[in-house]
């Protein structure tokens, strides 16, 4: 028997010194869902928006900890009513060499229009674009847009002459090039891409900016990791920070196993959209009932990931906490089932004829839980109602016409630029009905009054404003149920400090951008 | 033509008619499941003119039929069209992904003919006693359970509790090999890095052992059972009574003949597993085309479905096609049969 243990330890041994060596420090690896390519003008969710923030640079970048945004490739801005005039920065340059110039600026916007993929449709408004000299770059607005500074986090800059040197004839906007290779002045140089692996940045040396020298020298952004395959990775020091993706269940075991748990919060909501067209919903008064009846402190514990971290906060309106026109936090909604059935009382149809819809998005498991959960709310205010799993792909399809629209939607949204516009325009202006963040189909003259002035306002004050009496007029009206105020939580190995997701004070109040890697620090 | 050339050309041609069946089955439903392509590809908040002119671009509009027609036409060119998921022609993401999925495979293949086949003939030479009972209640256990299982129960054991394996990917960031075959056992070779083929081999052993604990137990249990039907043939029982050696019973006239149905069932279970990679894939981040073909699905990138779907197909129709021949090479009859045919 002593022989077989020696053997088998001997065996473990030698084994072990066969395991692949681990990294040295300098290196992050964090994981998110597969990104396919790497165009930067068709980045539109958490991944995508990360690698843009990173290779990328853009005119401006939203203010650490503060409203507003602040100069980055340009140094300064001046708005003229529709027109914007933006000066560049002296001495930027792109990871090619090449400097970055007015020129570069016209040609990265007239090929996200052109494209028309991802968040191109912030430009819409964007008449022409119009290089004044090599540093000076105006914008001519078909219409007052307020929101438009805070669009240009989404207008990546790209290397034009880089892009029309690589491209291919037949090839217009160099979307071949640009699926695979980076051509950006960012602080980090993409070096290698596999969509199914993962994609591989190193740090730009000849960055405009200073980066600090514990900044990580290489990223390995890593693709579609299962969630057992994460936390055996972080447990065993293989890998620095989870995706959001992980179920609360695991990251809660990574926490207790000491990893640090960021968090990046104050763009969206988790929502309960109530079709508006829809019998019993097109009556106010039932739609407040179904609001009322909401177990909204149930849903938060539903979320706690740790006593201290969770997915999300209490919703206190309309507008997520921390954006224009949003109320104060000790003004967090509860369920009120008193009240719920007076507004029950007050509505035209019989209770007890309803069959309320609740569907959830088979990509997204939570939901199913909050389906439970909004179905024994239902079921305490003596309404009937069913569950109806959906496939995204069938969703997006259904809520283009109201009658297949279900009776409640569950959807998280986020604001795209951090600006209230992005999150709510396209969710409750009459003009942008039957998309997969309107299946409301609301139409209210007022609620298209106030977005409209949120648009045309000059000051932040006026903005402020608008979003205020938005806010109050969507609590009236009720097409939708404000479940709680999201936050996006990710494990990390204590060897990770980032301080845009751990300090409010230095957040951005934009998803994605928390990942800035330069501002970030990894232990060797 | 020889009655093995005629099975040869027999068995194309029927592959052929097979593929062209699954090229129209998997374009027609791919075309119907719920979905617009073209608003998937370009996200949820593109315009409905943007989401109109890439789906006008793409043929959406037109007839399956008249779609099917362009499909052909590229096709006869060599060319599968362009993936909506990584804006790469479907052939190049093909030939990035299947090295990996194949070699996976391979090895797992390896690891069930090499594992399963002598379990079985050892449990049915120890037929009734203990060897045997415990191969059959250890086949039994491997074929209970599916591959990504057994991915995760491995990966506990064997990469959580006791760090002997890797975790995840083909190899370990430090190295850097230059792809020829995109074998990464083979690449490491022509590269003369040691270290590295240690390292590709060290990560390929619990994927592969994951995806093939199915088809051990599988093999095992049929080369058991026909072994054991053989052994009860009077032949076998002439050769015990001429005194030959056990060994010699067993391989030479218990075995061969036994293989034949089990050649059959590896070859489809060896054909199965590119199918059942994915989970075994995903579980190991494993960058091969099975998982691919999912990532694809999930986005109704419909060139890529149709380009992945092929070439699983073909690979397995290939690996039929070389079942088919080793029966035939092992079985006289059949040959004989292809004559008689003629």
């Amino acid at each position: 028997m002593a022989i077989w243990n020696t053997s088998l330890a001997a065996g473990l041994l030698a084994a072990t010194a066969l395991v692949s060596p681990a990294l040295a420090g300098g290196t992050l690896r964090l994981d998110e869902v597969a990104v396919g390519e790497l165009d930067p003008a068709k980045a539109s969710d958490y991944a995508d928006s990360i690698l843009m923030f990173n290779v990328y640079d853009t005119l401006v970048l939203p203010a650490q900890g503060a409203a507003g945004h602040v100069p980055h490739l340009a140094e300064s801005w001046t708005s003229d009513g529709n027109t914007f005039t933006f000066t560049l920065r002296d001495g930027a340059a792109f990871q090619s060499g090449n400097p970055v110039t007015a020129d570069d600026v016209v040609y990265s916007l007239d090929r996200t229009k052109a494209l028309g993929a991802g968040l191109s449709y912030l430009f819409g408004v964007v008449e022409s674009a119009e290089a004044v000299d090599a540093r000076t770059v105006r914008f001519t607005l078909s219409s007052p847009y307020a929101p438009f500074v805070a669009s240009l986090t989404r207008l990546p800059i790209v290397d034009k002459a880089l892009v029309e040197a690589s491209k291919a004839a037949d090839d217009t906007w160099g979307e071949a090039f640009l699926s695979g290779n980076g051509a950006g002045s960012g602080a980090y140089v993409v070096t290698a891409h596999n969509p199914q692996e993962e994609t591989v940045m190193e740090k730009n040396g000849s960055y405009f900016l200073d980066i600090a020298e514990a900044a990580p020298d290489q990223v390995r952004l890593r693709y579609g990791l299962e969630a057992a395959t994460v936390r055996t990775l972080i447990a065993q020091g293989e890998h620095d920070i989870s995706s959001q993706w992980l179920p609360p269940e695991v990251m809660k075991a990574l926490a207790d196993d000491g990893a640090q748990l960021f968090t990046e919060g104050g763009t969206g909501a988790f929502y309960l959209k109530m079709n508006t067209t829809k019998p019993p919903l097109d009556d106010v008064n039932c739609r407040l009932a179904l609001s009322e009846a909401f177990d909204y402190d149930t849903s938060i514990r539903m979320i706690a990931i740790t006593d201290e971290v969770s997915g999300g906060s209490p919703a206190t309106g309309a507008i997520p906490k921390g954006m224009f026109g949003a109320n104060d936090a000790s003004m967090a909604l509860m369920q009120d089932l008193d009240a719920a059935k007076a507004h029950l009382d007050a509505c035209a149809y019989d209770p007890a004829e309803m069959d309320i819809e609740i569907s959830w998005i088979a990509e997204v498991p939570l939901e199913e839980r909050f389906a439970l959960l909004f179905q024994s709310n239902l079921t305490a205010l003596g309404v009937k109602s069913h569950i109806v799993k959906m496939p995204w792909a069938l969703f997006a399809e259904q809520v283009s016409k109201p009658e297949n629209t279900p009776h409640i939607s569950q959807l998280f949204v986020n604001a795209v630029t951090g600006d209230p516009d992005t999150l709510l325009y396209g969710m409750y202006h009459s003009s942008t009905p039957g998309t997969w963040q309107s299946p409301e189909y609301l139409n209210d003259a007022k609620v298209d009054e106030y977005l409209e002035a949120g648009r045309m306002a000059a000051t932040e004050e006026e903005r402020g404003e608008a979003y205020a009496m938005l806010n109050a007029r969507l609590m009236e009206i009720a097409p939708t149920i404000y479940a709680y105020d999201r936050q996006s939580v990710f494990a990390a190995s204590s060897r990770v400090t980032a301080p845009a997701l751990t300090d409010p004070a230095q957040a951005f109040g934009l998803d994605g951008m928390g990942f800035t890697f330069r501002l970030m620090e990894v232990a060797d | 033509m020889t009655p093995v050339l005629r099975l040869l050309a027999r068995r194309l041609g029927i592959s052929l008619i097979v593929l062209v069946g699954v090229s129209m089955l998997i374009f027609g439903i791919a075309r119907v499941i719920p979905g617009d392509p073209a608003r998937i590809a370009l996200g949820p908040n593109a315009t409905a003119e943007q989401v109109d002119a890439l789906r006008e671009s793409l043929h959406l509009n037109e007839a399956i039929p008249v779609q099917y027609g362009y499909f052909v036409k590229d096709l006869l060119r060599g060319d599968l069209g362009t993936s909506l998921y990584t804006n790469r022609p479907v052939t190049q993401d093909i030939a990035q992904f299947l090295p990996a999925t194949l070699e996976l495979v391979l090895f797992a293949g390896i690891l069930m003919v090499g594992i399963g086949l002598p379990l079985g003939i050892w449990s049915a030479r120890y037929r009734g006693r203990w060897p045997d009972h415990v191969i059959r209640l250890v086949s039994l256990l491997g074929v209970s359970a599916p591959s990504f299982v057994w991915a995760v129960i491995l990966m506990l054991l064997f990469a959580f509790f006791l760090p002997i394996f890797p975790i995840a990917g083909r190899i370990s960031d430090i190295y850097e090999i230059e792809r020829v075959t995109g074998f990464l056992l083979i690449d490491t070779l022509l590269a003369g890095n040691l270290a590295a083929f240690r390292d590709a081999f060290w990560h390929i052993v619990l994927p592969a052992f994951a995806l093939a604990v199915s088809g051990i137990g599988q093999a095992a249990r049929l080369t058991r059972a026909n072994m054991v039907e053989t052994y009860d043939k009077p032949y076998i029982e002439m050769a015990q009574a001429y005194g030959f050696r056990a060994r010699r019973i067993a391989r030479k006239y218990a075995f061969k003949p036994s293989l034949i149905p089990s050649l059959t069932i590896i070859g489809l279970d060896f054909a199965a597993m590119l199918g059942n990679a994915f989970l075994v894939e995903a579980v190991f981040a494993w960058p091969g085309l099975s998982r691919y073909g999912v990532a694809v699905i999930l986005r109704k990138d419909l060139n890529a479905i149709i380009g992945t779907v092929l070439i699983i197909s073909a690979t397995f129709l290939i690996v039929n096609l070389i079942v088919d021949l080793l029966i035939a090479f092992l079985n006289p009859r059949i040959r004989y049969s292809q004559r008689g045919s003629s």
